[in-house]
């Protein structure tokens, strides 16, 4: 008996529309444009010793408050964490990620904690906050909810969409190349275009395009393609961060989506670029940017002993002779 | 042996998948805002690591917890009744309008033994400040492999037949919620003539058609099946702290239902159920203590009669563990069960239980003769039970039970369209 071409060629095609969404376009800059200079991206942090990251850039004024009562806007209907949209005593918006049950680790902590460090060595963020619990009243009452990752809707801040890894305006440019060497450095696993947001910001009558990583709280765990366990301090602990040097690139111990952003791509310069800025910060500064996450000192103090075991990695990475197979 | 080996078979290969199709199904079914994140109870033992990442693994595959259901495209695990094999599986598309004030679900599912199913559904749930949901629903079906062994409780296990019933059912309900805890609900229907048919599908049993065994039934004798249009009050009240785990508070429920054979009224019929779990926690929560009753009765006018497909049943995974599903028929049914939970490990409880009970012609002959005892193990988060394993014993021999649900739970609280067949 012989069987149609057709059904098999349709079970094929189906197959390739499955795989399609994990393919992804070549990884390029595109050309730059008068709303995305690098300061879009990236702007020097020449005050870096003075910034307080545990209020952040955006400042204590605009923190949530945990007496007041949040009124339930809307429930998240989308990803795997739990979240909300909420409105404050003072009417201000914020987006509530809240934990996931029985998880082993919660993303809002780590947030809130690498939108500090991020924000602290120059690159963008929106205002986030760390709450434990909150009061939130819905149609039914006013009760204790589980808190998390704060993020406030900032009227200066309007977002315009996401912007994509590979294809942007700075591909290849070293605040490009040392985000990601400092994502990795950080176990970020989730380098998807969904988790960039392109924001308008407003100051006055200056106004600025931001390319933001903003989801940030797939971290501190291991990496991974299939649900990687985040915010654990032992897999941290554990985890391996730069495997060796091959033909003048870092490899990566990266193991989660998206390969073509890091294999072969960033150099020692870049990753000694990155690891300079974070080398900058305080231990201070480590400690109220977890403290800003609401970890406890000590294991905020795993957490930072490890990251500066990885910053002092990746300054030494390229300073012995390449072999060319990979250094371990 | 080869029974036994024959149904292991199945519960190997299903466990590897478990935690990976339920929560999506079972975490679901939590309320959306009204549950707090609740610490679990730690078990007798150290949790081996494997258990704990598994539980993790489930809940953040799927989600887990917020309570209510995401959009978008989602698995559905739940939508077969009970004889439809060790797993079903099919897509679904769930989507929120106007705000969360609307809901478009569509959904389809094919089952290990070819059971067939698709629903959509359209729901205003947020109406009155939350307080009233509005709906309807279509379900088609086509299940192939129903177990059924005449009527009475002295039907014999060796007169055990299949039949397939196929129906279109589309209904319209309302479920007014004054406070959280208690609601009232409101449904009318039809049933478009269900059709009555020699089994098909996979894996069969071998059993002889239900048509061939029991050719002098009413419903049998009579062919093409009636339309119904039927309809149920219920009054719903439920503190359990969680629906698919729960370690405390209850749930009772009492329904009033109707059936009306638009074809000569000879299958008219009015089914009254009370139902009620009650769960008590024991020893920090480490122990708890679950009893579940569940009666219903029916009856008919002078010369009418209720077709055994839609007779009260009894048996099976959720009300007698140590029978075959469906095992008893009747016009009245009683079922007790008694279970104890012990937190072994965090994720993972050991369960003895008892069940009792019977079906009779009369409800004053109801009584708690039909027993069946075992144990069990259940995988749960602290808001789901994911999986759980029973052994039970009955007069009738061994039963293992491995099912994707808690065993007490109230079917029928999520269930909107008609119940034909009637499921124990």
């Amino acid at each position: 008996m012989v069987m149609d071409a057709r059904p098999r060629a349709g079970w094929f095609v189906a197959a390739l529309a499955m795989y399609m969404p994990m393919c992804t376009p070549e990884v390029r800059p595109t050309a730059p444009t008068p709303q995305a200079p690098v300061a879009s991206l990236w702007r020097s942090p020449d005050d870096l010793a003075n910034r307080d990251l545990f209020h952040g850039v955006w400042g204590a004024d605009r923190a949530p408050r945990p007496e007041d009562r949040y009124m339930l806007i809307r429930v998240k209907r989308s990803g795997v964490n739990p979240g909300l949209t909420v409105r404050d005593g003072r009417g201000r918006k914020w987006s509530v990620k809240q934990p996931l049950p029985d998880a082993l680790g919660d993303e809002g902590p780590v947030e809130v904690t690498l939108s500090r460090v991020l924000s602290a060595v120059g690159y963008h963020q929106p205002p986030v906050y760390f709450l434990p619990s909150f009061s939130l009243t819905d149609d039914w009452g006013t009760r204790r909810e589980p808190g998390g990752r704060f993020r406030l809707a900032d009227p200066s801040l309007e977002e315009l969409g996401p912007w994509s890894w590979q294809q942007n305006p700075f591909v290849g440019s070293q605040p490009y190349q040392g985000l990601l060497a400092i994502l990795l450095l950080l176990k970020s696993s989730d380098l998807k275009n969904d988790n960039n947001s392109i924001y308008r910001y407003r100051q006055g009558d200056r106004i600025e395009r931001w390319y933001v990583v903003r989801d940030l709280g797939t971290a501190l765990g291991e990496t991974g393609r299939l649900a990687p366990r985040k915010n654990e301090v032992e897999l941290f602990e554990r985890s391996r961060f730069i495997i060796g040097v091959t033909r003048g690139f870092v490899q990566f111990d990266y193991r989660g989506w998206h390969q073509e952003l890091v294999r072969n791509r960033l150099t020692p310069e870049d990753v000694r670029w990155g690891a300079t800025l974070l080398f900058r910060l305080t231990d201070l500064q480590w400690r109220d940017a977890f403290r800003a996450g609401g970890y406890s000192p000590a294991v905020a103090d795993r957490f930072i002993g490890k990251i500066q075991a990885n910053i002092a990695e990746a300054m030494r990475v390229g300073e012995e002779p390449s072999s060319g197979s990979g250094r371990q | 042996m080869w029974r036994f080996c024959l149904r292991m078979q199945p519960i190997l290969l299903v466990a590897a998948l478990t935690v990976v199709t339920k929560p999506a199904q079972v975490l679901a079914q939590e309320r959306s805002t009204g549950e707090t994140t609740t610490s679990e109870a730690e078990g007798y033992f150290t949790e081996p690591r494997a258990i704990a990442k598994g539980i993790d693994f489930a809940v953040r595959t799927m989600g887990g917890g917020d309570g209510d259901r995401k959009d978008g495209f989602y698995p559905e695990t739940g939508a077969m009744i009970t004889g439809a094999g060790w797993i079903s599986a099919g897509p679904g598309y769930r989507h929120r309008l106007f705000d969360d004030r609307a809901i478009v679900d569509v959904s389809a599912a094919y089952s290990w033994r070819g059971y067939k199913a698709a629903q959509a559904r359209f729901e205003l749930p947020n109406l009155i400040r939350s307080r009233l949901a509005v709906g309807t629903q279509y379900r088609w079906q086509d299940l192939t492999q129903v177990d059924y062994f005449g009527e009475g409780t002295e039907s014999l296990e060796s007169n055990r037949s299949e039949y397939r019933l196929r129906s279109h059912n589309v209904v319209g309900y309302g479920r007014l919620q004054p406070v959280r805890w208690l609601s009232l609900q409101a449904r009318t229907g039809w049933l478009y003539s269900p059709e009555l048919l020699s089994p098909v599908g996979h894996f069969k049993r071998g059993f002889p058609s239900t048509l061939e065994m029991f050719p002098g039934d009413m419903a049998v004798t009579r062919g093409d099946q009636p339309n119904y249009l039927h309809g149920n009050l219920s009054v719903v009240a439920d503190t359990r702290d969680h629906r698919s785990h729960p370690v405390r508070g209850g749930v009772y429920r009492a329904e009033w239902a109707t059936y009306n054979d638009r074809d000569g009224g000879l299958f008219s019929f009015r089914r009254t159920e009370l139902e009620a779990a009650h769960f008590v926690p024991l020893s920090s929560d480490r122990i708890v203590f679950a009893l579940r009753g569940w009666g219903v009765v029916t009856d008919t006018d002078p010369g009418r009669t209720i077709p055994f497909y839609l007779l009260p049943s009894l048996g099976g995974h959720n009300t007698l563990r140590g029978f075959n599903d469906y095992r008893f028929h009747d016009r009245n049914m009683l079922v007790v069960n008694a279970e104890t939970r012990v937190a072994i490990f965090t994720h993972m409880d050991g369960a003895v239980f008892i069940d009792a009970g019977n079906v009779a012609a009369r409800a004053r002959d109801l009584n708690l003769d039909r027993t069946s005892y075992g144990i069990g193990l259940r995988m749960h988060s602290s808001r789901a039970t994911f999986a759980r394993f029973d052994v039970a014993r009955s007069r009738e021999g061994w039963q293992i039970v491995f099912r994707l649900n808690d065993p007490l739970r109230l079917s029928r609280l999520s269930v909107r369209t008609a119940a034909a067949p009637f499921v124990p």
